[in-house]
C-alpha cells in the first residue's frame, strides 16, 4: 500500500487508508469518513465548510477563460466626462445652470454651473470608440478593451466605493478583498510566489490604507502581499540587506545541518523532514521572487514600451511591468495602487488631471499591449479604473484656473481586457451631463459577478462559513453577470 | 502488515480525525457489522442510519412525511401513504431502497453512501431483523435506546480500587498506579488481538502472566534522559525552557528526589498558570474583542477573567470549584450590600467563562438573531468544554448521531437563559459590573461638574461661529436672497415652506452644519478640538473606573425557554424546563434543576448544573477534562477529539486508563497540580517517546514464547514522538533565551498595531508573555497566527499544528526574530567565558576580520596649520553609540558622542571627528548632508580635512540642513579623510546629523564606496572570544554544550562568513562582523528544530 518515496496527495492518503484499514473501525464511523471524504471528492461546487486552508491549485467549478488579473486601481475618481466619456451637451451648455438635483461632498464650494471638457475628444482605432486627448496611448489600445460607461455605486465617498469595489458591501470593512475569494476558490499555479500581489505607490499608501487588501474575516493565507514600492520589495520573503545572498546561503547551510543531525536521532521522523524542507522551499520563493522582480531581464524595447526611460513614467511603467512578470510565473492576482487619491480633482483639475494621466497613460496601454504580444491577453483580466468619477458641474474654488470636480458615483467609467472580455466595445452610457448612469448599469456586484464568472465561479455557490454564516462576496446583493462584455 | 507501519507513514499528517481513526483502528478493532457472521439488527445497524438521514422527517416530530413512520419495523413495514417502505421477498423492489437509490430521498444535499445502502439491503435481505420485540406503541421522539445507552462514554466512571491494581501487577514491574492501571489495560488489549497472530497455542491465561511476569517492563519504553526529562517538564509546564543555571542545577542534583522536587518547584511557579490559564482559554474562547460584527469591539475588561484563571490555577483551586464559579459564580455571592466585597468581585469575574462568546449586540447588531447566536456560541463553548459533547448539534433538530434529543438542548439552554434572555437582552456595556465604589462615585461626580462648565463654553463658541459662518456665506450671495435665506436656513429642517428648501437646494453653500463648519472656518476646528482636550483633560482626573464583563440574571421572573422549531427563534413550541441530558442520567432518573431556587436571589438553576456536572455520577465531565490534561501532556488524548466524546469522535485508546485518571483526580479533591504529579512522576511519562518496542530486547528475552514476541514486537503506544512548541511558547521562548522577556503577571493588555504592510504585531518592543498580547478576533498577531494560535470564532477545542514555509520566512527574516537573534548575540557575548586554547585544538581557523577603515576620536582643528591636533578615539561604546566615557556628561571630556547618523560635539578643543583611512590611491569624491534638527542653541560647524591637503571644505548649519560636497581629491593608501564637527558659541543643543558617502575612482573598473552610516559599527570583538560565544550559545539556547562536531562546525561556519564579510565592500551590517556573525548563528539556533521541537 502507501509508498513512503512516492507522496501520495493528502486526501488520497486519507481514503488509501481507511478502505485498507476498514477492519479496525466501527462501522458507521467509517461509512461516515467515507462519505465525508467522497463528498469532498466529488463536490461541484466550490468548497463549503472547509475546515482547513491551502493555496495549492484547484480546478475551477465551470469553464474559466481567466487565469489571472491585474488591477489599476486609479484611487480618487477619474473625471470620466474629460477623459472616456465625451458629453457634447455638456460642452454646449459649459456655464449654465444645471437644471438636475445634484449630492455635493463640498457643500461650501458647490455650485450648480455645467463645465464642459475643455480636453477633445476623437475616435480611434477599428471600433471607434472616443477617448481625450489626456489619454493618448489609452487611444491605441480601445480594439483590444471593453469601455464600461455605466458604473454606479450610488455613493460619493471614496472609502465607501472603495470597500463597495473590493469587499462586496458599501462603506463595510473587515470583507476578504475579491481576491481573497479568488486564492479560496482557486488557489494559485505558483507556490513559489505569494498568490496575490499588492503594488503600492513609492509616494505613500492608498487612501484606506492596509484595508484595500485585507482578507477579511477569511484566513491570512488570502491576505494581499505587498510588494513595497522600494527594495526589499517584499518583507520577510527578502533577507535584510545584510543577510542577503551569501551570508543567508550559509545560514540555510548551516541550519540545515544541525537539523540534520537532530533529526538523526529521530529515524528521520518525517515532521522533522517536513520542517527542514519548508526552509529550502522558503530559500526558493525568494529567488523566484527576486527573478521575478528583476526587470534588468526585459528589454530596451519593452522598458520603452512601459515609459522606464521617462521620469514621469519610470515608476508606474515598474510596477506595471512587474505585474505582468508576476502573472507570467503564475501569480493569481496583482492590483496596483496610487498614493492617496491623485484623480481627487477638485481643484486645479486643468493641471491637476493632465499630471496624473501622464504618469498612468503610457505604462497602461503599455501593459496591455506587452500582454497581448506574449499571447498571455487571452488568460488575463487587466481592469483600469477608480471608484467613482466626477460631477459635472464646477467645484468652485475662486479663480477659473482653480475650477475642480466633486465626487460622483452615480456614473463613472472603466474598462477592462482579455480574459474572455469583448474587446473593441462599449458597454452602458451615462446621460447627456455625465451625471448618472442611465444605460446598462452595472454596479460592483454585477462587477464581480462578471469577473468571477470568467475565472469559472458562479458568484452565488462561492460560499465561506463565517461565524456559522454563509457568506458570499456579493453579500446576497444582487449580482449578475454582464453578459454582452463577454467574448 | 503489521499495524505501527502505518502509523509511521502516517506521522506526517496533522489531522485530528485521521490519528483518531488511526489510534483507533489500533486498538479498539470492532469489525464491520456487514462482515460479521451475526445478522444486522434494526437497533444496532439501521436505526443510526435512520437518525442521520430519516429521522428528522419520519419519526422525530409528530408531524411525519408521508405519513411514514421510520422508528419501529412495524411502521415500516407498513409503511407511508405510498405503501409499505420494505419488501423482504424483494429488497431492491423495497421503496426504502428505491426512493434512497434514486437520490430522491433524503431531499437536499445530504446523501445516504453506498455502505449505508448496502447495509439496508443486506438487512432487509436478513429479513429486517429486530434484537428485541417492538413496542405497541411508543412515545412521541425518538428516545434513547439500550444500545445508544450501552455507548463508552455514557456509562458511569469506573476504576479499579488500588488494592485490585497492586494484585494484577506486581510492584515488581512498577510502583506507580498510573502506570500498573496502562500495562494492565495494553496486556488485555494485546491478549484480545491475540487471534490475529500464531498463538502456539497458548491460553489466554498463559499468554497474560507471561507477560506480566517476564517482558512487560519493556512494554515502556526506557526512561528518557535527565536533560529531556527536565525540557519536557519546563516545557509542559511553564511553557518556556530553563536557563541554563537551572539545568545544571537539576542536571547535577545528586538526590534520588530531584524529579518531583523540579516537578513542585515548576507547579509553585506563577508561570504555571500563564502556561495553563492559555489552555483553559482556548477552550473558553477568550478573547479581547467582541466579533460578529465587522466593527469587531475591543472588550476592555476580558483580561480580568484572563487573569482570575492564570491566579484560581495558580492557588491550585480545586478545579470542581473552578468550574462552579465559572458557571455560577454571582449565585455564589451572596447578597449585595454597598460595595462589593474582594470575594464578590472574584466570583463574578470567574462567570466571564460566560461572557466569552464572540457578541455583537454591542457593537451594531442587537438583533434577535445576534443575541441569539451569543446564546448558541456560549451553549457550544460549554458544551465542547465541559460536557465533550456537540451539544450545538441539537438546537435545530435531534442530534444526528447521538442520543441528544432537541428537547434536551433547550432544556440546557432553559439553565442559562435567565441570565441570558434574549427577549429582554442588555447589550456588553450595559451589563458589565462596575467596581466603583460609593467614594468613587461621589469623586467623579464632582469631576464631571467641572467638565460640564467647559462644555457649555463650548457650545456658546460654537454658537459664535455657526453665525458667524452664515454672515459671511450670506454676504456671498445675492443681496435680495440673503433676508429669505437667513430666514429659512434659520427654519428647522422639518418646518420650512417648500418655497424655503427650494431656496437652500439652489444655494446648497448656506447649508452649514457643525459637521462642514471646518469648511468655512477652518480654525474653528482646532479651536473647538481645544474645548474637547480640555474637557477629556478635566475627566481623565475622575477616579479609573473598572468593570468586570460579568453575568448575572436580573431579579424578575426567569423568561420561559421554548423549544424552537428548527432552531428558529420566529418558531417558538413548547415550553422546556431546565434538567440535565438525559443520556447522562440512569434511564429512569432524570436529573432536573429547579426553576426557581428561593434561598438565593437568583434562579439558581446553574449553580444546580455546576454541582450535578462535577458530582461522581455525572459521565463525562471527570473524564473530559483529565483527557485534556492528559493531551496537553502527551499531544495526543486517550480519546484524540477533545471536544466530541460522542459517535463521531474517537474512542479512548486506553478506556480503562482515562476512567482510572478521572477518578484519581477526583479523589485527589480535584487538584490539578496533583494530577499533573500523578501523570508526571508515571513511567509513562517518563519514556522515550515514540519508539517501538525495542525488537532487538524483545527477541534477546529468551524467556518470552514466539507469539508474545510477535505481539510485543507490533506494539507501540500512539503518542507524539516530538511536540512543536505551540504558537506562545515559540514567541516566549525566543523571548527567555534572548534575555528580552518581562515575565510580570497579568494586567491590561500589550497593544498591538498594524505595520506598513498590514501586519499584525506587537505595539513596541514588549517582552511580555504572548497570552498577555491583546487578541482580536479580526486582528490575529501574525507571529503567533503563523505558528497556529487560534483566531477565534466560538472557541478552540483543539490546535492544529501545521508546518508551512511562512513560518520559515518568518524566522529567516522576520524582524522579531532578527532583533533577538541580535538582542541573544549580545546577551552570548556579555556572558561568554573564554575556553583554554588547549581545548581548542583542532578547531577551524578563523579569520581576523578586515579593519574598519574608520574609526571615532574627537579633537581639535588646529586653523594655523590646518590639520587636525590631539585626536583621542572614543573609547566607550555603549551598543548603538561611541562616547567617551560610561555616561553623558563624561566627567573629562564633557558631551562627545558618534553614532550612526551623527554625533554631538563638545567645546571646539572637543570636536567630534569620524575618521575615514583610505585602504588604496585615487581620486576621491565626497557626498553628504550636515544637518541640525534643533531651534535651540547656535547650530554647528561641519569641516572635511585632509591629512595630506588640509581643510577640504567648511559649513555651518542651524535649524537645517546643508549639502557638504568635495569634488575631486586626490588621496594616497593610508591617507586620513576627517569629518569634524565643533561647536559654534555654545554646545547647547548641538545634536547633528552627517551622512558622507566617498567614491574613490567612480566608474573606474577599481571604484570603492565607503558609507559613514552603512559602515558605523562598534569595537570589534576579538575572534579569540568566538569559541567561547558558541559555547554559550548553545548554553543558553540548547541548555547544553556544544558537542566537539558541533563547536568545529560552528567555528567553521562563522569562519566562513568572515571571509564573506572580508571579500564583500558592503558588509552592511548593524554591528561589528563578528558580532553580526555570531548573531546569525544564534538566529539558526533559535530556528532549528532542537529548539522548536520538546522530545
Amino acid at each position: 500500500m502507501s509508498n513512503n518515496s512516492s507522496q501520495p496527495s493528502f486526501a488520497e492518503n486519507r481514503r488509501q487508508f481507511l478502505r485498507h484499514n476498514s477492519l479496525g473501525i466501527g462501522g458507521l464511523a467509517l461509512a461516515w469518513m467515507l462519505n465525508q471524504n467522497e463528498a469532498t471528492a466529488k463536490t461541484k461546487l466550490l468548497p463549503k465548510n472547509r475546515q482547513s486552508f491551502d493555496l495549492a491549485p484547484k480546478t475551477p467549478p465551470k469553464p474559466a477563460t481567466a487565469k489571472a488579473m491585474i488591477s489599476l486601481f486609479q484611487h480618487g475618481g477619474p473625471s470620466h466626462m474629460d477623459l472616456t466619456d465625451p458629453k457634447p451637451e455638456l460642452t454646449k451648455f459649459n456655464g449654465t445652470e444645471y437644471q438636475g438635483e445634484v449630492g455635493y461632498s463640498f457643500v461650501n464650494e458647490a455650485s450648480k454651473t455645467l463645465m464642459g471638457s475643455p480636453w477633445k475628444f476623437q475616435k480611434h482605432g477599428q471600433c471607434g470608440t472616443e477617448i481625450s486627448e489626456l489619454l493618448p496611448h489609452t487611444s491605441t489600445i480601445v480594439d483590444d478593451i471593453c469601455l464600461i460607461r455605466s458604473m454606479h455605486t450610488g455613493a460619493n465617498g471614496h472609502e465607501v466605493s472603495i470597500r463597495y469595489f473590493h469587499g462586496g458591501i458599501p462603506g463595510v470593512l473587515g470583507r476578504p478583498h475579491m481576491a481573497s475569494w479568488l486564492l479560496y476558490a482557486l488557489g494559485c499555479e505558483t507556490q513559489n510566489l505569494p498568490a496575490y500581489m499588492v503594488l503600492t505607490d513609492p509616494g505613500g499608501p492608498p487612501v484606506d490604507s492596509t484595508n484595500n487588501w485585507s482578507s477579511g474575516f477569511m484566513p491570512a493565507l488570502y491576505q494581499g502581499t505587498v510588494l513595497r514600492p522600494k527594495e526589499p520589495r517584499i518583507l520577510n520573503l527578502n533577507a535584510p540587506a545584510h543577510l542577503q545572498g551569501i551570508p543567508q546561503q550559509q545560514n540555510l547551510a548551516f541550519l540545515n545541518s544541525i537539523n540534520q543531525r537532530h533529526a538523526e536521532q529521530f529515524s528521520n521522523n518525517s515532521e522533522l523532514q517536513a520542517r527542514i524542507a519548508s526552509y529550502e522551499l522558503a530559500a526558493k520563493m525568494q529567488i523566484a521572487a527576486t527573478d521575478a522582480l528583476d526587470i534588468n531581464q526585459e528589454s530596451k524595447y519593452t522598458h520603452e514600451m512601459y515609459g522606464l526611460d521617462r521620469d514621469e513614467t519610470r515608476e508606474y511603467g515598474t510596477r506595471c511591468l512587474i505585474a505582468r512578470r508576476l502573472v507570467e510565473r503564475g501569480v493569481r492576482f496583482v492590483q496596483l495602487f496610487l498614493n492617496g487619491q491623485p484623480w481627487d480633482n477638485h481643484s486645479n483639475i486643468g493641471t491637476g488631471l493632465p499630471s496624473i494621466c501622464k504618469k498612468t497613460d503610457q505604462p497602461s496601454a503599455a501593459l496591455v499591449k506587452d500582454l497581448k504580444q506574449r499571447g498571455m491577453l487571452d488568460e488575463v483580466i487587466v481592469h483600469w479604473g477608480g471608484e467613482i468619477g466626477r460631477l459635472p458641474v464646477t467645484q468652485n474654488q475662486g479663480a477659473p484656473e482653480k475650477h475642480g470636480r466633486d465626487h460622483n458615483g452615480q456614473g463613472f467609467s472603466i474598462w477592462l481586457a482579455g480574459g474572455g472580455i469583448r474587446p473593441g466595445m462599449i458597454h452602458g452610457a451615462t446621460d447627456e451631463f455625465g451625471h448618472k448612469a442611465v444605460d446598462n448599469i452595472v454596479t460592483p456586484n454585477d462587477y464581480q459577478a462578471t469577473l468571477m464568472h470568467l475565472f469559472g465561479i458562479d458568484i452565488n455557490d462561492l460560499i465561506f462559513l463565517h461565524n456559522g454564516q454563509e457568506q458570499v462576496l456579493s453579500a446576497g446583493r444582487s449580482a449578475n453577470v454582464v453578459e454582452p462584455i463577454l467574448a | 502488515m503489521p499495524l505501527h507501519k502505518n502509523i509511521q507513514s502516517f506521522d506526517s499528517i496533522h489531522s485530528v480525525t485521521v490519528r483518531a481513526v488511526i489510534l483507533f483502528s489500533l486498538i479498539v478493532h470492532i469489525i464491520c457489522p456487514i462482515l460479521a457472521d451475526e445478522p444486522l439488527s434494526f437497533e444496532k445497524d439501521i436505526r443510526p442510519i435512520f437518525r442521520a438521514h430519516c429521522f428528522d422527517c419520519h419519526g422525530a416530530t409528530d408531524e411525519l412525511e408521508g405519513g411514514l413512520d421510520l422508528r419501529l419495523v412495524r411502521f415500516i413495514a407498513k409503511g407511508g401513504d405510498s405503501g409499505p417502505a420494505i419488501e423482504i421477498d424483494d429488497p431492491n423492489a423495497s421503496l426504502l431502497i428505491d426512493r434512497i437509490a434514486s437520490g430522491e430521498m433524503p431531499p437536499g444535499d445530504s446523501r445516504v453512501s453506498e455502505q449505508e445502502l448496502a447495509t439496508l439491503r443486506t438487512w432487509i435481505e436478513q429479513g429486517a431483523k429486530t434484537l428485541r420485540e417492538e413496542p405497541e406503541t411508543i412515545e412521541s421522539g425518538l428516545g434513547i435506546t439500550p444500545e445508544e445507552r450501552d455507548f463508552w462514554a455514557y456509562k458511569p466512571v469506573e476504576s479499579l480500587s488500588d488494592q485490585e491494581l497492586r494484585e494484577k501487577v506486581s510492584d515488581e514491574i512498577t510502583t506507580n498506579l498510573l502506570d500498573k492501571q496502562f500495562i494492565l489495560e495494553t496486556v488485555e488489549q494485546i491478549l484480545e488481538r491475540k487471534d490475529q497472530v500464531p498463538s502456539e497455542q497458548a491460553s489466554n491465561q498463559y499468554l497474560r502472566e507471561e507477560l506480566i511476569r517476564s517482558g512487560l517492563d519493556q512494554l515502556i519504553a526506557k526512561e528518557a534522559s535527565r536533560d529531556t526529562l527536565i525540557r519536557r517538564a519546563y516545557a509542559d509546564l511553564i511553557g518556556m525552557p530553563p536557563s541554563y543555571q537551572e539545568m545544571e542545577g537539576w542536571r547535577n542534583m545528586q538526590d534520588a528526589d530531584w524529579y518531583s522536587r523540579m516537578l513542585d518547584e515548576l507547579l509553585a511557579s506563577p508561570h504555571y498558570g500563564e502556561r495553563w490559564g492559555r489552555h483553559w482559554l482556548d477552550v473558553a474562547g477568550y478573547s479581547d474583542s467582541e466579533g460578529y460584527t465587522n466593527n469587531d469591539t475591543i472588550r476592555p475588561w476580558a483580561w480580568k477573567y484572563r487573569d482570575w484563571v492564570i491566579h484560581a490555577l495558580n492557588r491550585d483551586q480545586p478545579f470542581d470549584q473552578f468550574i462552579t464559579e465559572q458557571l455560577a459564580g454571582d449565585e455564589l455571592m451572596g447578597p449585595l450590600e454597598g460595595d462589593l466585597t474582594t470575594e464578590q468581585i472574584e466570583l463574578l469575574t470567574a462567570t466571564g467563562f460566560l461572557r466569552m462568546a464572540a457578541d455583537g449586540t454591542g457593537s451594531g447588531a442587537n438583533t434577535p438573531e445576534a443575541r441569539n447566536q451569543v446564546i448558541a456560541d456560549t451553549l457550544k463553548i460549554v458544551g465542547t468544554s465541559l460536557l465533550g459533547l456537540s451539544i450545538q448539534c441539537a438546537q435545530c433538530h435531534d442530534h444526528r448521531y447521538d442520543p441528544i434529543p432537541q428537547q434536551d438542548y433547550y432544556a440546557i439552554r432553559a439553565i442559562f437563559e435567565p441570565a441570558m434572555n434574549w427577549q429582554k437582552w442588555k447589550a456588553p456595556n450595559e451589563r458589565r459590573q462596575s467596581l466603583y465604589t460609593q467614594a468613587n462615585r461621589e469623586a467623579a461626580a464632582m469631576v464631571e461638574q467641572e467638565a460640564q462648565v467647559i462644555a457649555k463654553q463650548k457650545q456658546e463658541e460654537l454658537d459664535r461661529y455657526m453665525a458667524d459662518a452664515l454672515t459671511k456665506e450670506l454676504e456671498r450671495q445675492p443681496e435680495d436672497q440673503r433676508a429669505a435665506l437667513q430666514a429659512a436656513y434659520q427654519t428647522p429642517a422639518g418646518e420650512r415652506n417648500p418655497e424655503q428648501v427650494d431656496l437652500l437646494k439652489r444655494y446648497p453653500s448656506v447649508n452649514i452644519t457643525p459637521g462642514n463648519l471646518y469648511q468655512y472656518i477652518p480654525e474653528s476646528k482646532t479651536k473647538l478640538e481645544e474645548f474637547d482636550k480640555r474637557i477629556n483633560e478635566v475627566r481623565s482626573k475622575k477616579p479609573e473606573e473598572q468593570f468586570v464583563r460579568a453575568l448575572t440574571e436580573s431579579s424578575e421572573a426567569p423568561p420561559e425557554t421554548k423549544l424552537f422549531h428548527r432552531g428558529d427563534y420566529q418558531q417558538p413550541k413548547q415550553t422546556v424546563l431546565p434538567h440535565a441530558l438525559q443520556i447522562t442520567c440512569p434511564e429512569d432518573n432524570l436529573t432536573t434543576f429547579e426553576a426557581v431556587n428561593e434561598k438565593i436571589p437568583s434562579t439558581g438553576r446553574r449553580l444546580g448544573f455546576a454541582k450535578w456536572i462535577t458530582s461522581p455520577e455525572h459521565p463525562l465531565f471527570s473524564r473530559v477534562i483529565a483527557n485534556r490534561i492528559w493531551l496537553h501532556h502527551f499531544g495526543l488524548g486517550i480519546v484524540t477529539t477533545p471536544a466530541d466524546f460522542g459517535k463521531l469522535g474517537s474512542r479512548p485508546s486506553h478506556p480503562k486508563l482515562l476512567d482510572w485518571v478521572a477518578n484519581e483526580f477526583r479523589r485527589n479533591n480535584w487538584s490539578l497540580k496533583n494530577l499533573h504529579r500523578t501523570i508526571m512522576q508515571s513511567r509513562l511519562y517518563r519514556q522515550i517517546r515514540g519508539v517501538p518496542v525495542d525488537p532487538a530486547l524483545v527477541n534477546e528475552a529468551t524467556d518470552l514464547s514466539a507469539a508474545a514476541k510477535v505481539l510485543l514486537r507490533d506494539y507501540r503506544y500512539s503518542f507524539s514522538e516530538l511536540i512543536r512548541l505551540d504558537a506562545e511558547a515559540v514567541r516566549d521562548s525566543i523571548l527567555k533565551v534572548s534575555g528580552t522577556l518581562d515575565d510580570s503577571i497579568g494586567g491590561k493588555p500589550i497593544n498591538i498595531k498594524e505595520d506598513e504592510t498590514g501586519s499584525v504585531v506587537v505595539d513596541g518592543p514588549s517582552g511580555r508573555r504572548s497570552l498577555y498580547i491583546q487578541s482580536r478576533r479580526t486582528k490575529p498577531v501574525s507571529i503567533l497566527q503563523t505558528f497556529d494560535a487560534p483566531v477565534m470564532e466560538t472557541n478552540c477545542e483543539i490546535r492544529v499544528n501545521s508546518t508551512v514555509a511562512t513560518q520559515s520566512l518568518l524566522m529567516l527574516n522576520g524582524e522579531f526574530v532578527l532583533n533577538q537573534a541580535a538582542a541573544l548575540a549580545n546577551r552570548v557575548a556579555d556572558e561568554a567565558k573564554p575556553i583554554p586554547a588547549e581545548n581548542l585544538q583542532s578547531t577551524p581557523n578563523v579569520p581576523e576580520p578586515k579593519k574598519s577603515h574608520w574609526s571615532y576620536g574627537f579633537g581639535q582643528f588646529d586653523q594655523t596649520t590646518n590639520r587636525i591636533k590631539n585626536f583621542q578615539p572614543l573609547n566607550h561604546w555603549t551598543g548603538n553609540q561611541w562616547q567617551a566615557g560610561q555616561a553623558l556628561p563624561d566627567a573629562d571630556n564633557g558631551w562627545v558622542l558618534l553614532n550612526r547618523n551623527g554625533g554631538h560635539p563638545d567645546s571646539p578643543a572637543r570636536s567630534v571627528i569620524r575618521r575615514w583611512r583610505s585602504p588604496v590611491s585615487g581620486t576621491a569624491k565626497i557626498e553628504g548632508t550636515l544637518s541640525h534638527g534643533s531651534p535651540n542653541g547656535d547650530g554647528v560647524r561641519g569641516r572635511i580635512v585632509s591629512d595630506r591637503h588640509g581643510l577640504l571644505g567648511s559649513w555651518e548649519i542651524k535649524e537645517g540642513g546643508t549639502a557638504t560636497p568635495v569634488k575631486q581629491v586626490m588621496v594616497e593608501a593610508g591617507d586620513s579623510i576627517d569629518f569634524v564637527t565643533e561647536s559654534m558659541e555654545s554646545n547647547t543643543s548641538d545634536s547633528f546629523n552627517w551622512i558622507v558617502t566617498i567614491k574613490i575612482n567612480e566608474g573606474a573598473s577599481s571604484q570603492l564606496t565607503a558609507k559613514s552610516d552603512r559602515d558605523f559599527s562598534g569595537p570589534e570583538d576579538s575572534v579569540d572570544l568566538i569559541p567561547g560565544q558558541i559555547q554559550r550559545a548553545w548554553e543558553i539556547v540548547y541548555q547544553r554544550s556544544p558537542s566537539h562536531e558541533e563547536l568545529n562546525q560552528s567555528m567553521q561556519f562563522i569562519g566562513d562568513q568572515i571571509r564573506i564579510a572580508n571579500a564583500s565592500s558592503t558588509f552592511d551590517s548593524e554591528t561589528s562582523t563578528v558580532r553580526q556573525c555570531v548573531t546569525n548563528l544564534c538566529q539558526m539556533l533559535l530556528s532549528s528544530n532542537e529548539f522548536l521541537y520538546v522530545e
